[in-house]
């Protein structure tokens, strides 16, 4: 925090509102939350690539060794037939969290079908991963990329039925209706990422709080459309139409519903987005739009459109995410989407919001969430574990200097130069 | 200081309230002059709004207001605590888990252990996350979201493991409490016959509007978010205060949400957990009244009136109300409020860390 203007910045408030964003920066304002996502943006552009690793990894062990505890621990209070381990004075446990993790572990990669069940996650997961990292990049916070991904699938769900009378049934038919499902995914995703995005930009609104009223309002919107107006009529529960099956993705395994193809398009747009941010001059500027306003200002860039661009092309990432979704997993719009925005976030933290990085947390988030299905069915470990496991990584991500502090302790090497957690101590 | 003075500065601290208050009249207004059918509506509406309606909108102020009067003491110590929700979820998870393993009777102790347990569960985690922000440095909006889903997590998790089923069966609620001679008052008196939660909220508002504002206490706090430094020139430990700050925003949460779900007797750990966003609208309900408690509490009450009242209007025939629809209005609202007022004005140095020079 610099303080020039003194700590009572009432009155600067008034006068810079005027002056427009360019001051932005020079005010003494660290409290403002654009500030605190670039504090979290410089160590993770300070960390070296290896630290950040390390910290991704550490935040792992941490986050399944508290997993496991909670689940030594539920052991003793759950019922079950045959109690896996005895304790003297403690009495019996249903689990043993090391049968948990390799339960967990064949479950996502133990047969052709299980792999099948980890690479849909893993797909579906890539796309919110990189919704989220998008932002991340630009130094925006997007929480919303789950309510951008409900609104994008209900888009694609309701666009792509009518086509069934239209397009072939055939692969020509399949090439015409997959690209508009997910450009109409696309938009409309994109969509609801323009308003926060905008009212970032223009009303200096904090995107964190407006991106998660807009998941409640996409989930109850989207939810209302369907159950009042365009659900499917014969059925008792919310949800859309089946789309016919020339927009299908065809799976790739059998009696899987995983198709390849949407695996490979969303490694492309990994690879896309890396080259984007890390190769052209638009990906800098929106890097130096989101970090440092004033900075992109002074070279000549409208650094509030490209605060809207990124968030409207995270926006857009979370609704082909949907799009995929209707069009790969479930054939139809239904209420109760899996949180599948929300593990984007634990993806990209996990990732060091690198978008390369996305690929392995993917597979990883995705790898968990798979086997999770398998704990629960043949140990019954509730599959809610995963959700938990998902907030500790963020947690535990969240604290670089817990492990930093750790690692002093136990004199882990030499001690690396500090991460400026805090604005504080970079000056 | 002359009146002309003082007049635009009451505007300029209450932006956000005002814009609120001037939208719903503008959209009562458009309702009642342009809209068929409006006129007949409002006053149907109106008709509903009852001393018996007043009461059941209070019952749902309780978990939305404490959670932002918590949100309130954090943030003015400088941690922002985006993790009411989870703390809510919390509170309400462990009031009813506790009836679980205690006796069931309806013997008085049973449901305020319940209770007092939710509270130092509730502000046990908040500890945790004080020392996660405080002593690792964690960032405080990643760290607060995860607070959110892990609690999101860990009470469905919990729930199956302890009942085979997310949502925990029925026990023993709050039973209500009159007030002597006022809840004999004809119409009125209603509003005097409620569970204890409701009356400690009552109570909370101009308690913590007290302490904020009229205390030492209160002084550190707000110093320990707005110039840390010179608090602790001062002599103040602004760690100390910071986790009690965050601690108190434990508690809060903690008596919310032990309220809400003893109210109802039971746990509903589906979709997004019975607490439903309330801990959302809570933080957004703080943010409208500007950090002070008693316009936190009026902008809860709102939202809660909101929701007593779509509850009511399901009731009346002819009416078609979509509760969804209505539900989502709190979220809007807030919407439109940020898009119209933006920045919100926020403790100087909330959100970081402070390094004692000593």
């Amino acid at each position: 925090m610099s303080s020039g203007e003194g700590g009572n910045g009432d009155d600067g408030e008034t006068e810079s509102g005027g002056s427009g964003g360019s001051s932005d920066a020079d005010r003494g304002r660290g409290g403002d939350w654009r500030d605190r996502g670039r504090q979290t943006l410089d160590w993770l552009v300070n960390a070296s690539a290896a630290q950040r690793m390390a910290i991704s990894l550490a935040a792992l062990v941490f986050a399944v060794i508290v997993g496991g505890i909670l689940v030594f621990v539920s052991g003793f209070v759950a019922t079950c037939r045959q109690p896996v381990l005895y304790i003297p004075l403690l009495g019996e446990s249903c689990y043993n969290p090391a049968q948990v993790y390799w339960t967990m572990l064949e479950g996502a990669f133990g047969s052709t079908a299980n792999l099948a069940r980890t690479l849909q996650e893993t797909t579906l997961l890539l796309f919110t991963g990189l919704s989220v990292a998008v932002a991340f990049r630009a130094g925006l916070f997007n929480v919303g990329t789950q309510g951008q991904m409900v609104l994008g699938a209900l888009a694609t769900g309701l666009a792509l039925v009518p086509l069934g009378s239209v397009l072939p049934d055939s692969i020509i038919g399949m090439l015409v209706a997959i690209p508009l499902g997910l450009v109409v995914g696309a938009i409309v995703g994109g969509f609801w990422g323009f308003i926060p995005g905008a009212m970032k930009a223009y009303a200096d609104a904090n995107e964190v709080i407006t991106t998660i009223m807009l998941n409640f309002v996409a989930t109850g919107l989207a939810f209302y459309l369907v159950s009042e107006h365009l659900g499917d009529p014969g059925t008792g529960s919310v949800q859309t139409v089946p789309v016919p099956s020339v927009a299908r993705l065809p799976p790739t395994i059998d009696g899987s519903r995983f198709s390849v193809i949407a695996l490979v398009g969303a490694l492309l747009v990994a690879v896309a987005i890396y080259l984007l941010y890390d190769r052209t001059v638009l990906g800098y500027e929106l890097r130096t739009s989101g970090l440092q306003e004033s900075a992109a200002e002074y070279s000549g860039v409208d650094a509030k459109r490209n605060v809207v661009t990124s968030m409207s092309l995270s926006g857009a990432l979370g609704g082909i995410a949907g799009a995929v979704y209707v069009m790969m997993v479930h054939y139809r719009w239904q209420t109760g989407m899996p949180a599948l925005g929300f593990d984007g976030i634990a993806v990209s933290v996990l990732a060091g919001n690198n978008p390369i990085g996305v690929v392995p947390a993917a597979l990883l988030f995705g790898g968990l969430k798979s086997g999770s299905f398998a704990v629960d069915f043949a140990l019954g470990v509730p599959g809610e574990l995963v959700v938990v496991l998902r907030g500790l990584i963020i947690l535990f991500v969240a604290m670089p200097e817990f492990f930093r502090m750790l690692g002093k302790y136990y004199d882990f090497g030499s001690d690396p130069e500090p991460v400026a957690t805090d604005g504080g101590e970079r000056r | 200081m002359s009146d002309a003075d003082v007049l635009p500065r009451f505007v300029r601290d209450h932006r956000r309230a005002l814009t609120l208050v001037v939208l719903l009249l503008a959209a009562l207004t458009i309702v009642v002059t342009v809209v068929p059918g409006g006129r007949q509506t409002v006053t149907d509406v109106s008709g509903v709004i009852t001393a018996s309606y007043l009461a059941s909108a209070f019952r749902l102020t309780v978990p939305i207001a404490f959670a932002a009067i918590g949100g309130i003491f954090s943030e003015k110590a400088g941690v922002i605590n985006i993790g009411l929700e989870g703390l809510l979820i919390i509170g309400a998870f462990t009031a009813i888990v506790t009836l679980h393993f205690l006796p069931e009777t309806t013997a008085i102790w049973v449901i305020w252990s319940a209770f007092g347990i939710a509270v130092i569960a509730s502000a046990f985690v908040a500890l945790l996350f004080a020392i996660v922000c405080i002593e690792f440095k964690a960032d405080q909006v990643i760290a607060g979201l995860a607070v959110w889903l892990i609690a999101l997590g860990l009470a469905p998790f919990a729930s199956i493991i302890v009942w085979e089923n997310v949502n925990s069966p029925s026990f023993v609620t709050f039973s209500t409490v009159s007030i002597p001679i006022l809840s004999d008052l004809p119409s009125i008196g209603r509003l005097f016959v409620a569970t204890p939660p409701v009356f400690m909220l009552i109570v909370a508002v101009p308690l913590a509007w007290y302490v904020l504002n009229r205390t030492t206490f209160g002084k550190w706090i707000e110093a320990s978010g707005e110039d840390p430094k010179t608090l602790d020139t001062a002599g103040v430990s602004v760690r100390k205060v910071r986790y009690a700050g965050v601690v108190l925003s434990g508690v809060f949460c903690g008596i919310g949400g032990a309220g809400l779900a003893l109210n109802v007797g039971q746990f509903v750990g589906s979709g997004e957990t019975m607490v439903d966003g309330r801990g959302w609208i809570g933080l957004t309900a703080y943010l409208i009244g500007n950090y002070n408690p008693v316009g936190a509490f009026l902008a809860s009450f709102l939202f809660a009136g909101l929701d007593a009242l779509q509850i009511q209007l399901q009731q009346i025939a002819g009416y078609d109300v979509s509760s969804t629809l209505i539900g989502i209005i709190p979220y809007v609202a807030v919407v439109v409020v940020l898009a119209f007022i933006g920045r919100t004005r926020m403790p100087s140095s909330a959100g970081e860390h402070y390094e004692s020079d000593e």
